[in-house]
């Protein structure tokens, strides 16, 4: 192996690792703010490179038809639940939230579709984000209290629900974007396209984001505020049922600019998601499911294990990221004290 | 008569087949301050959290004239309800200026500054340590920044379950000062307490529970020299 070859392996692993790395904040925020281990975040990729192919080759995608079906729903819900005190207020909050914003999404994607590379990206992100929400008050609000592992079987349940879904509305043929640039740049005997920089940028400005959001503003303060003290949140006055909202809306936003970096990059079809979502959760895993930096700096050696695995043994390439778990879960269980969650 | 701020009328709280709370009534006037008294299990605790709605309860429950038994908790907090509760429920990985602000989660950044700055004159000491982790105060001071963060809400009536427990006697004394500040400001006070003494001088009016039940009720000044409330619950003070 040369030094081209070394230099090539640690900037895919890179590369690949700074998208892992977004996919596992997003597991760790969910997680932290609602007690869901998500599954679903790989379905997000999935949904958010395919909506971009689809717009950028000028289609309607299908998520922007999903989206007013979830929204659609999730209003029934909402009804039923407050049948008792529906307000005017209340339905016009609701009326706006689930059925003027989805269809007013729904246009610009038939009116937009094709039009250029950064309406494509944004009606991308807005879309994938919007279903967040809806997913949260459909499958996770109903079980807010009950345990982890009824949040995990629920999330397994949505994987595969989502996963069927983006059979249905995408098909199963695969899709690949066009890169967001051109442009490339010669870094000695490596290139790096502006894809990659692409990604590196991405990944930078949203972890900037995530702590400016996190620490400076009161709705960020108010997501670690639950996360920390459930209770303590519901007695000042958070609405902790908001906060679910609030985390998966995020997470579904960083799915969807995930899916965006990854479109030109591989070719993504309806099931791609949950096997590059599973690399983020192994990434999440190995930093405990709580701590940002060290999720990224694991993200950053899955992604450098995987690209120098790929070259070496690459029939094994998944075995051998995924097997780093067991020593991760074996260090972990010897590690820390063993607590039974109380319900 | 005026209507009372809070009232709780036949509310009964069960835990499965435990009824933990049976039949109380009860109501906070404007500028009271209302004591609960009664030993450790009594149900105080269980009366404040169903009163607060963090635990279903059956009865009639109104503040401020307005039927609140369906509100949620954080409908509750926006009425007018703060509940400093037992076990504090501060966000102990977060500075103690984070934790007021969250206090007025509602309120824009002007409103929540001015009300901070109130906070800070009444309780100085948080001010010193506007910057420190709320996980790593003293028990004295951690009581002071939860119920600095409920006042941040601006309520108009304040539970607080037991403000003195695990305090030093000194602390408590401070504590109970800006009970009596509060009032003064227009705070009404509910307040649960297993240190009767230190309750019954500073309320206007006392209830005593027993079993989940409210056993006796009347000025704090008469209970307090009640033969039985003294043998029951002063003695050992």
């Amino acid at each position: 192996m040369d030094l081209t070859i070394l230099l090539f392996l640690v900037q895919d692993g890179i590369t690949n690792g700074a998208i892992y790395a977004l996919l596992g904040f997003a597991l760790v925020l969910v997680f932290a703010v609602t007690r869901i281990i998500f599954i679903p975040q790989g379905e997000f990729v999935a949904y958010g490179a395919l909506t971009y192919a689809m717009l950028q080759g000028g289609h309607v995608p299908g998520t922007a038809y999903l989206l007013p079906i979830f929204a659609f729903v999730a209003l029934l819900f909402d009804l039923y639940a407050e049948r008792s005190r529906i307000t005017g207020a209340f339905l016009l909050r609701q009326g706006i939230e689930k059925i003027v914003v989805p269809l007013a999404l729904l246009f610009a994607a038939r009116e937009m579709a094709g039009v250029s590379t950064v309406s494509s990206l944004i009606l991308t992100v807005a879309i994938v984000a919007a279903l967040g929400p809806h997913l949260y008050r459909i499958a996770f609000q109903p079980l807010a209290d009950r345990s982890v592992l009824v949040l995990l079987i629920a999330a397994v349940g949505t994987h595969l629900a989502l996963t069927g879904l983006g059979l249905v509305f995408f098909g199963a043929e695969g899709q690949k974007a066009d890169a967001l640039t051109d442009f490339s740049i010669d870094l000695g005997p490596l290139p790096v396209s502006g894809q990659n920089i692409a990604v590196y940028v991405a990944t930078v400005l949203l972890i900037a984001g995530l702590y400016w959001f996190f620490e400076r503003t009161v709705q960020g303060k108010a997501l670690r505020a639950t996360a920390v003290n459930r209770l303590g949140a519901r007695l000042v006055g958070i609405r902790t049922k908001g906060t679910g909202k609030i985390a998966l809306a995020l997470a579904a936003g960083i799915g969807a600019v995930s899916g965006v970096l990854l479109a030109p990059m591989t070719t993504i079809y309806y099931d791609t998601g949950f096997v590059i979502g599973l690399k983020g959760f192994v990434a999440a895993i190995i930093a405990g499911l709580a701590s940002y930096p060290l999720t990224a700096a694991a993200a950053i050696a899955v992604g450098l294990i995987e690209s120098f695995s790929s070259f070496f043994a690459s029939d094994y390439k998944e075995v051998i990221v995924f097997t780093l778990l067991i020593p991760v879960l074996l260090v972990r269980s010897f590690a820390s004290k063993h607590t039974d969650e109380e319900d | 008569m005026s209507t009372p701020l809070l009232s709780v009328s036949n509310l009964s709280v069960s835990y499965g087949k435990v009824e933990a709370v049976r039949n109380v009534s009860l109501e906070v006037f404007s500028g009271e301050i209302v004591t609960v008294i009664g030993a450790n299990g009594a149900g105080k605790s269980t009366l404040l959290n169903a009163a607060m709605g963090i635990l279903p309860a059956v009865g009639e429950q109104t503040f401020d004239g307005a039927a609140m038994g369906r509100l949620e908790v954080e409908d509750r907090v926006a009425a007018g309800l703060s509940l400093v509760s037992e076990r504090r429920e501060l966000f102990s990985s977060m500075s103690v200026e984070d934790n007021l602000r969250l206090g007025a989660v509602r309120f824009s950044e002007r409103e929540a500054q001015a009300r901070m700055a109130g906070v800070f004159d009444r309780f100085p000491r948080l001010k010193e340590r506007r910057r420190q982790e709320a996980g790593t105060m003293s028990g004295g001071e951690r009581q002071m920044l939860a119920m600095g963060r409920a006042l941040m809400a601006g309520p108009k009536v304040l539970m607080l379950d037991e403000p003195s427990l695990g305090l030093a006697p000194r602390i408590v004394a401070d504590i109970f000062t800006i009970i009596e500040d509060l009032r003064k400001d227009g705070v009404a006070i509910l307040l649960v307490e297993q240190n009767a003494r230190a309750a019954l001088n500073a309320a206007d009016r006392a209830y005593v529970m027993e079993l989940g039940e409210i056993t006796m009720s009347g000025k704090a000044a008469d209970l307090a020299n009640d033969p039985q409330i003294e043998r029951s619950y002063l003695g050992f003070h």
